[in-house]
């Protein structure tokens, strides 16, 4: 059997990380990936099979057979779900991860975001908890990913962002006509606004060339390599030292222990040589980083004599408090003298005001324009209510809204509850013989009235910038893990209410760690990839020391 | 490779050009969108294919009972009062599938293959992002 002093399972964000750490620090590291390492040129351009629009597909893995999940629906029906529908709650599976195929953007969560229960109270019902670290022990793992990634934005005051060390590597994208309109609007309505930060080469950084700015960004691969991600900066780290062994198309199966219950390796199944075969490694430490939904699944098909409903669920919480974002905002046209320039990404002004401190709500969301769109993103998401769906009407709508249509969205910050979670399925399995992830629950009602407070402010600010036609709608309560899925290994210091240890250590398990969103006791009024990037430095960092 | 007769075919085109008509740009027909709903038909959508073999056959019994001629006999007007009431369910009796539901399928596949990418086998020479302006590749701060 090979043996390696570290197993890292997943090669996204978190993961690809782990990699880097522990091969710099001299460690023998085996990092698995269940996708494929495609060139950008083989992620292709489909505007039907992406991850903003998939309506027949995706353009990076699970291939759309033999991955299946089960979702189980607000009326308790259970049905069998494919990796591009909206219910299986997908991040790419492929080298790299979400970071592949992202919108890159780059926020720190404010101090207040790991307070949540302190700040707010716990809504009845909820999992809303304090995380056992504060801001300031992430901090300087924040700057180690703005700097090591590549983060480009600007350093306009944010109302309830921790202090910062440093600025970012990278200038910002210069701001478009949308923006700018925006800019104007806020500045009306007195609220202050900040360049959103961007995981991406504003200029040329790392051998690899700046942004062009094109209008195939969010869901696509980026064609000139100015997208920052795991594939790009950490993994290429990881391999130069000659000590870190990339396997893809290798799908974990299970954690392996000894008679102790001691972490000892992984099997997995391995398709790199075409037939699939399975492989166990055996290794010191083992850090999971498979995206929240796919670690809870490893850890509770991992089950052994001393841990009899999986790894990790000694106090019956592993896969429970699984959360993304709700996102709400409004949509609206803007007057026909601002300028289309169809230049992405297109997220150039966001607002953090509504982070915190809104009346009798509990937390809030950030606000920022769009990516972005595809034609045929915009007409299914963008046309104004009552438009003709077909006809010379439908058509001229787009011809004349298409340059002027404009989105103001933010992704709230949920309450969580432990009745959203992962399970195994007891009948539904892979086509490796795996018991497939059955998912189930909504978010707690709460967060439905952070978002409605949200969403009446995303209007405000299409008022105050004088957009011509404004419109957006309530959301029912849903589960919304999708690619920001986290907390299904929530850490903190008391293992009967939490599965990892503060430092992101399975409690009870000292050579087995978990580097994804997993770990997340709240998720942030912002996208969470910066969060999942800065506790994976952390937290391979403590994994480093543990292997000396 | 193609599910449907030559006769569908061709009442396929004619109520896709309906559904996106030409103007002063090109519309579904002059675009290949006929082709990517075919493709769909014959691939990841061949589930769907009987039901709109079926809703064709529907759409010209329509027809026929209005008028006592085929759709294709009609005028665009004619056409597209038969359309409007095939999608809100006003359409007759009879109808081998539901006919919203039918109505609904076809708009969305019209969409898709005329703003879609070309490759996807409709928006020939990209035609509707010429009409948009929509150039996915070049950006302002340069090109590929």
């Amino acid at each position: 059997m090979r043996r390696y002093d570290a197993i890292v399972v997943g090669a996204g964000a978190g993961g690809g990380i782990a990699a880097a750490v522990l091969a710099e620090a001299g460690f023998r590291v085996l990092l698995l990936e269940r996708g494929r390492a495609p060139a950008a040129s083989e992620i292709p351009r489909d505007h039907l099979r992406n991850h903003r629009v998939s309506l027949h597909g995706i353009n990076t893995g699970p291939e759309p057979g033999g991955h299946p999940r089960v979702f189980v629906d607000t009326l308790g029906r259970a049905g069998v779900v494919y990796p591009h529908e909206a219910d299986y709650h997908n991040n790419a599976m492929t080298l790299g991860g979400g970071t592949r195929i992202y919108g890159m953007q780059a926020w720190r969560f404010d101090p207040l975001d790991f307070r949540m229960a302190t700040r707010y109270g716990v809504p009845e019902g909820s999992s809303l908890a304090d995380w056992p670290i504060a801001y300031g022990d992430l901090a300087p793992h924040y700057e180690r990913a703005e700097w090591e990634i590549g983060v480009t934005g600007g350093c306009e005051a944010n109302p309830f962002a921790g202090p910062r060390a440093r600025g970012f590597p990278l200038p910002p994208v210069p701001a478009g006509p949308e923006s700018e309109w925006l800019r104007a609007g806020a500045r009306r309505l007195g609220w202050e606004t900040v360049t959103p930060p961007l995981l991406l080469n504003s200029a040329p950084r790392n051998g690899r060339p700046a942004c062009t700015g094109c209008s195939e960004c969010i869901g696509f691969a980026c064609h000139v390599d100015a997208k920052n991600g795991a594939h790009n900066t950490v993994i290429p780290r990881a391999l130069a030292t000659g000590l870190c062994e990339l396997e893809t198309q290798a799908q974990a199966a299970s954690i392996d222990t000894d008679a102790q219950g001691r972490v000892t390796g992984v099997t997995y199944h391995s398709e790199s040589d075409g037939a699939a075969r399975l492989v166990s490694a055996g290794a010191r430490i083992v850090i999971v980083a498979a995206g929240a939904i796919e670690t809870a699944r490893l850890l509770l098909n991992s089950a052994g004599p001393r841990h009899r409903s999986g790894i990790g669920n000694h106090s019956g919480q592993l896969g429970r408090h699984l959360q993304g974002h709700f996102y709400t905002g409004a949509y609206g046209i803007m007057p026909p003298e601002v300028a289309y320039t169809g230049a992405g990404p297109g997220v150039n002004i966001a607002t953090t005001k509504f982070n915190h401190g809104n009346p009798g709500i509990v937390g809030g969301a950030l606000l920022a324009n769009e990516f972005v769109s595809t034609p045929i993103g915009f007409w299914r998401g963008g046309l104004p209510p009552g438009t003709p769906r077909w006809g010379a009407a439908n058509k001229r709508a787009m011809r004349e809204l298409f340059r002027r249509g404009v989105h103001v969205q933010g992704p709230v910050q949920e309450i969580p509850t432990p009745l959203s979670r992962v399970e195994l399925d007891s009948s539904v399995r892979d086509k490796f013989g795996i018991p497939v992830a059955r998912l189930s629950g909504t978010t707690h009602p709460e967060t439905l009235r952070t978002a409605e407070f949200v969403r009446g402010m995303a209007e405000e600010w299409l008022r105050g910038a004088g957009a011509e036609r404004i419109w957006s709608w309530p959301r029912p309560l849903a589960l919304s893990a999708g690619q920001h899925q986290a907390g299904t290994c929530r850490m903190g210091p008391d293992p009967a209410e939490s599965v990892t240890d503060p430092e992101g250590r399975i409690h009870g398990h000292d050579n087995l760690f978990v580097a994804d969103g997993s770990v997340h006791v709240t998720n942030g009024g912002f996208n969470p990839v910066l969060t999942i990037m800065a506790l994976a430095f952390r937290t391979s960092e403590a994994a480093a020391r543990s292997l000396r | 490779m193609n599910p449907l007769s030559a006769a569908e075919h061709d009442l396929l085109r004619a109520l896709l050009d309906r559904l996106i008509p030409a103007d002063d740009f090109p519309g579904a027909a002059g675009t290949g969108v006929e082709n990517y709903v075919t493709g769909q038909l014959a691939g990841a959508l061949s589930g769907r294919a009987g039901m709109v073999a079926e809703g064709l056959r529907g759409l010209e019994a329509e027809a026929k009972a209005r008028h006592g001629k085929g759709f294709l006999e009609l005028d665009g007007q004619e056409r597209d009062l038969i359309l409007a009431d095939v999608e809100s369910g006003r359409a007759g009796g009879g109808w081998p599938v539901p006919p919203a539901a039918f109505f609904d399928l076809m708009v969305n596949l019209a969409a898709e293959g005329y703003y879609a990418d070309p490759g996807n086998g409709g928006n020939r020479d990209g035609a509707s992002w010429k009409m948009l302006g929509y150039d996915p590749r070049v950006g302002p701060r340069g090109g590929p």
